[in-house]
């Protein structure tokens, strides 16, 4: 997957996408509490809390396999925190599932349940970033008051995250060019540090560089967001549909 | 080590939120201070670096297949100071957040304290304590090294603290403890040993890039005590709270199922037992007369454990100063 996959997807246009940052924002993080806060056993119910970002996912056109291979890449640490409950937690359980009853463990529902727990904020997440363009997001920031100085580090950081691993990509692609085989790890770290030393010092030409251009266009130490966030009827309309929807969901945990 | 939202429980996560936005407001207000207007991109630069640096990796000697990259905090702390360094590996997490759903959003707070706070200071304060004077390579390996390898495990050590008041773990808290900051450990290492040699690298081919940075400075030792005091009493708060109301081993092995291993019947140690009872000011880390039941309460264990280690931290200082050597004084008298 292209690095800069998430940005273009970002530049759709969408109900999703016109809405302001800071509804999607807010929604996001109610969505996530509420979903960690659910007990540890409800599976079912969790799938029914997968819905929700799930439909958000296809209304927003993000591809399907691009959502889960970005969920599988993410997961490594996840798993094996999952996993380990299986050995510690053996208290059997009896699971049943409409006609069909399991036997199984209490750490083996543990392990499913932060699993699914994961892919459903994740999702969410992903939904935020790929419906929200970058300066929306730096606005959303400013409007909740992060520092200054922070909010322009963001913008620049990911102004030239691109550009940086362009390069860097470039530099990688040298070394599989000349190299066939691992070389014992003092030659390899002698390598990998020169490549990186060559990256920094790349950095810190292109910030000089970007310094003298931003004080020949009248930097004075602060740059001001252009857009200016504006709550609409569409956000109006899209929080009343949330509160509707987590309404639903507290009314079929209290059924389930 | 980013921490994903199924390893917080909400309140903790809040609390975290509040403890990342105030620290994350005070290293702002530093770094404002500290960084003129023609740093400002380069701060910003260096944190894209740091994203294209993880993907340079190299292959470990064990455990097969395995290989390492630099995480960054260390060589930005050496670079550009700790709290700018705070600054950009803020930003880092939050972009990586946002844009590249690395770390869960409930968990920002608590990733922004373990990977960007917490190895800006601590590691900036070691490798300043020890810091290499101009030409001294191995000196530098050995304090990039080992600011790297505190760094990362003061920051897995408190993922734990998160992680275990969070209730989360299934694994006692010790065995996760234990295999985090192992784990941790090497993998700081691995990072020392490749901030060491970018350092050196760039020493070498560009000075002027960390020309006058990563020097000891007037400041150095005072601020290393003060981040390792900050550390006592943070993990000395912490820990206590999970603190486990269980006998310790050495009281189970007297009071194991009511049987009396070891006796005294001595006057002597009974009124040695009342004496002590009596002047105590925390007899067993609470109030003095507080009830046997509510003894292990988290609170008064805390304030136990820390003012425990300021006494000991005083009384260390109050010996150290009793054993200096008086040094000659440097100034004549005409």
């Amino acid at each position: 997957m292209h690095h800069a996959v998430m940005d273009r997807l970002s530049m759709q246009s969408t109900f999703l996408h016109h809405l302001d940052a800071r509804t999607k924002l807010i929604v996001a993080m109610i969505f996530t509490v509420f979903v960690i806060s659910l007990p540890q056993t409800s599976i079912s119910f969790l799938l029914v809390c997968a819905s929700g970002p799930f439909a958000m996912l296809a209304f927003s056109r993000v591809p399907l396999k691009l959502a889960s291979l970005q969920i599988l890449c993410l997961s490594p640490f996840v798993a094996v925190f999952a996993l380990s409950m299986i050995f510690y937690d053996t208290t059997p359980v009896k699971p049943a599932f409409g006609p069909l009853e399991f036997r199984a463990t209490a750490g083996v529902l543990r392990c499913i349940v932060i699993l699914v727990k994961f892919a459903i904020t994740m999702t969410t997440l992903i939904v935020l970033s790929a419906t929200t363009r970058f300066s929306d997001i730096l606005a959303a920031l400013t409007w909740l008051r992060l520092p200054r100085i922070l909010v322009m580090q963001i913008a620049l950081l990911h102004r030239y995250i691109f550009i940086i691993i362009d390069r860097t990509c470039n530099v990688l692609r040298a070394r599989r060019g000349r190299k066939f085989r691992n070389l014992g790890i003092k030659y390899e770290l002698k390598t990998a540090a020169g490549m990186l030393g060559n990256i920094a010092a790349f950095s810190t030409d292109t910030a000089c560089r970007v310094s003298m251009a931003m004080a020949a266009r009248g930097f004075t130490g602060s740059i001001e967001p252009l857009i200016k966030p504006k709550f609409a009827g569409n956000d109006l309309l899209f929080a009343v549909c949330f509160a509707i929807y987590i309404a639903v969901l507290f009314v079929i945990k209290g059924i389930v | 080590m980013h921490m994903p939202n199924e390893l917080l429980s909400v309140p903790v996560a809040a609390g975290c939120f509040a403890v990342a936005a105030a620290g994350v407001g005070l290293v702002c207000k530093a770094a404002e201070k500290n960084i003129s207007q023609e740093k400002i991109p380069l701060m910003g630069i260096l944190g894209a670096f740091i994203f294209a640096a993880q993907m340079v990796n190299f292959p470990l000697p064990f455990p097969p297949g395995a290989s390492g990259h630099l995480t960054g905090a260390v060589f930005l702390a050496i670079v550009l100071g700790p709290a700018a360094a705070a600054v950009v590996m803020t930003s880092v997490v939050i972009v990586q957040c946002l844009i590249f759903q690395d770390g869960g959003l409930l968990a920002l707070g608590g990733n922004i304290i373990n990977l960007a706070i917490i190895p800006a200071f601590v590691g900036c304060a070691v490798y300043r304590f020890i810091a290499p004077k101009p030409g001294e390579k191995a000196r530098l390996y050995i304090a990039a090294m080992i600011a790297s390898a505190i760094a990362m495990v003061a920051a897995a050590a408190m993922l734990s603290i998160e992680t275990g008041l969070s209730g989360v773990l299934a694994v006692p808290f010790s065995h996760f403890l234990a295999a985090i900051c192992g784990i941790h450990l090497v993998i700081g290492i691995i990072e020392g040993v490749i901030t060491a040699a970018l350092l050196v690298y760039l020493r070498k081919m560009r000075p002027d890039v960390i020309d006058g940075y990563g020097q000891a400075h007037p400041g150095s030792k005072r601020m290393f005590f003060a981040t390792a005091i900050a550390a006592v009493l943070i993990t000395a708060a912490c820990l206590s709270l999970l603190a486990s109301d269980k006998p310790d081993g050495l009281e189970y092995t007297i009071g194991a199922d009511g049987e009396t291993i070891i006796e005294n019947p001595s006057p002597a140690a009974a009124s040695a037992d009342n004496l002590h009872d009596k002047l105590a000011p925390m007899p067993d880390y609470s109030r003095p007369g507080m009830a046997d039941n509510d003894k292990v309460s988290n609170g008064w264990t805390s304030f136990a454990a820390v003012t425990g280690s300021i006494i000991t931290m005083l009384a260390v200082w109050a010996c150290s100063r009793l054993i200096r050597r008086k040094e000659p004084s440097q100034c004549t008298t005409q």
